[in-house]
């Protein structure tokens, strides 16, 4: 129990390391929201008027000054005020946030369960078809970006075979009086394309992970003994082997969720999937820096939540670990 | 005499085109234990793989012939060759059960001991959790693990190699086998220990009936515990015969070099190394 206390102190003291860390990455990154505002909306005004701007928006301040002044906001939950946008940042991000988790744990339960079923597949018969298959496999998984499937599967199951959606999260011909089943329905069919486009490779990485794991475990003498308990052989591999072959799994998860994030920003363009990606590739654009500012910092803290809960998991699934354990 | 439990009657096992047992026969008498000697290698471990069919899952291994003969309860004898994996299932951990050489490896990490106990009693009997649970700390008890309410808590990592040692053997007299199989069951073990567990064993031995065949490299411990015994090198079935005659007057020169290469009190008196003996093959065997 205090370990997952110290780890969740140690989270905190990130989370505020990364939001200086943040800030200090987007103040030396080169151009500014007023530059955009001047090919914009502020085109015709004069330098007076400019300054007005960038003085209610704090940029006038020193280094240091900003940095407090934001860090202030942020810990009272104010993401400040967007100037692209009309409107403060969180009205902005909040309706943003679900569709990107949505999309980030649909394509992780993808890759996660149907990696571990072929890698363990695969780990039972080393020199099977499917087991040098999923080589190859996942060899193309790694080698094509993701905007590449997703284009790919775009053509082939929107434009060929018009079988599913290819953009946006609801179809726009939906009725506003639509239930609530009839809506989810929508949505998923709307999801199915995202989810594999970003998937699939996290799925080769995920069943190459769970090959070599299970291929281990399976020779590990604790599977032998409960083979000779006369246990049937899917309790063996499911009971007895996945529980300690998943460990290796569940650590490289936490670390690749900031990968799978970042593969959302470019599926959600891809597919026009109103995420957070999408909206902070807008911001990047458009130097929308309390924007970008604040999805950065939902990320940030996504991915440290995610790396504490794959901590918590880690210590119910590996006893050693939550009892002190040498061996 | 009465008939044996267990006939292996030529048995030959490959892996690929290598020989991992050649040919090889022996008999089990019921309540009787039998020492399966040889050096590393010899194809001790596979001979006990091979009785209960695990020799060939997740391995290249194959039994290439023979029989391998269980006497039932009703006095009929089976083929375990011949048995499908369903009714093979039934009597691993049930008819016959084994102990190996390494419990904390032998032992799953992530589940305490008294679960791994539970699991073994409601595999081959009809039984709620908390009859088994009460069967596992019976069996606990049996192998005289001090506070055995406590150790079905620990994961294997908590206990010491002895304790681990008595968790296995519980587990595999849990369904009280006619066969216990033990694979070097004292190797791993601290000397003062080796000797607790074999005492231990023949002890729960004479309580259960059950004949056991002990693997082993260690001429000691199979003077202490054997009845009788098979003696094994390079895959192949050297000589058998109780335990006595064997000691008493070896038959063939390889069970004689076994025994000469057991160290004895004083033998080094009065030198600086250990005496030389002929390698057996010099002789022909």
């Amino acid at each position: 129990m205090l370990a997952i206390a110290t780890k969740i102190g140690e989270s905190l003291l990130l989370i505020l390391a990364v939001l200086v860390f943040n800030f200090v990455l987007v103040y030396i990154a080169p151009g500014s929201v007023i530059d955009a505002l001047s090919a914009g909306s502020l085109g015709d005004a004069s330098e007076a008027q400019i300054e007005a701007v960038r003085e209610r928006l704090g940029l006038d301040k020193s280094f240091f000054g900003q940095l407090f002044m934001y860090l202030g906001n942020v810990l009272q939950g104010d993401f400040g005020y967007s100037p692209i946008g009309n409107r403060p940042v969180v009205e902005m991000i909040a309706p943003r946030i679900f569709p990107t988790l949505l999309l980030a744990f649909s394509a992780l339960t993808f890759a996660v369960t149907i990696g571990i079923a072929i890698g363990t597949a695969a780990a039972r018969r080393p020199d099977s078809f499917l087991s040098s298959g999923l080589t190859v496999f996942a060899l193309i998984g790694f080698a094509m970006p993701v905007f590449w499937t997703g284009i790919l599967l775009i053509l082939v199951f929107g434009v060929w075979l018009d079988w599913l959606p290819v953009a946006g999260m609801n179809d726009l011909r939906m009725s506003s009086r639509a239930g609530f089943f009839e809506r989810a329905v929508d949505t998923a069919e709307h999801l199915i394309l995202p989810t594999v486009s970003l998937g699939v490779i996290f799925l080769a990485t995920y069943a190459r992970l769970a090959r070599a794991s299970m291929m281990e475990v399976l020779q590990s003498d604790y599977i032998r003994t409960a083979r000779a308990k006369g246990l049937h052989e899917s309790k063996v591999l499911f009971k007895h082997g996945l529980r300690n072959g998943i460990i290796p799994i569940i650590t490289v998860l936490g670390l690749e969720f900031g990968i799978l994030l970042s593969g959302a920003i470019l599926v959600e363009t891809v597919f026009a999937w109103p995420g957070l990606g999408r909206l902070a590739f807008e911001a990047v654009l458009n130097r929308d820096t309390n924007v970008l500012l604040a999805i950065l910092t939902m990320v940030s803290v996504t991915v440290i939540l995610a790396n504490l809960l794959t901590d918590i998991v880690y210590r119910l699934v590996d006893p050693r670990i939550r009892t002190g354990g040498r061996a | 005499m009465d008939q044996p439990l267990l006939s292996v009657r030529n048995l030959t096992v490959k892996f690929g085109e290598f020989k991992a047992i050649d040919g090889l026969s022996f008999d089990l008498y019921p309540g009787k234990t039998l020492a399966v000697v040889g050096e590393s290698g010899s194809g001790k471990s596979v001979t006990a793989l091979s009785i209960m069919r695990l020799v060939e899952l997740g391995t290249r291994a194959k039994v290439a012939e023979g029989e391998v003969l269980l006497r039932r309860d009703d006095g009929s004898t089976i083929d375990l060759l011949k048995q499908s994996e369903r009714a093979m299932r039934s009597i691993r951990g049930n008819d016959i059960s084994m102990v190996f050489q390494e419990p904390l490896t032998s032992l799953n990490p992530v589940y305490t001991t008294g679960d791994q106990v539970i699991e073994t009693i409601r595999q081959h009997r009809k039984t709620t959790r908390r009859d088994a649970a009460k069967r596992a700390l019976e069996m606990f008890e049996k192998v005289r693990i001090p506070r055995p309410d406590k150790v079905m808590q620990d994961y294997p990592h908590q206990l010491s190699g002895g304790m681990r040692q008595r968790v296995m053997i519980a587990m595999a007299l849990s369904c009280d086998p006619r066969l216990l199989i033990a694979d070097e069951p004292t190797t791993a073990l601290d000397v003062t220990i080796q000797a607790q567990m074999l005492g231990l064993m023949k002890s729960l031995q004479q309580e259960t009936g059950a004949a056991v065949m002990l693997i082993t490299h260690d001429m000691g411990v199979v003077a202490e515990v054997a009845d009788d015994m098979v003696v094994m090198r390079n895959s192949k079935f050297v000589e058998s015969g109780s335990v006595y005659d064997i000691f008493e007057k070896p038959g063939a020169a390889y069970t004689r070099a076994l025994l000469a290469s057991v160290p004895r009190l004083g033998s080094m008196k009065g030198k600086t190394e250990p005496e030389r003996f002929d390698l057996v093959d010099r002789e022909g065997m």
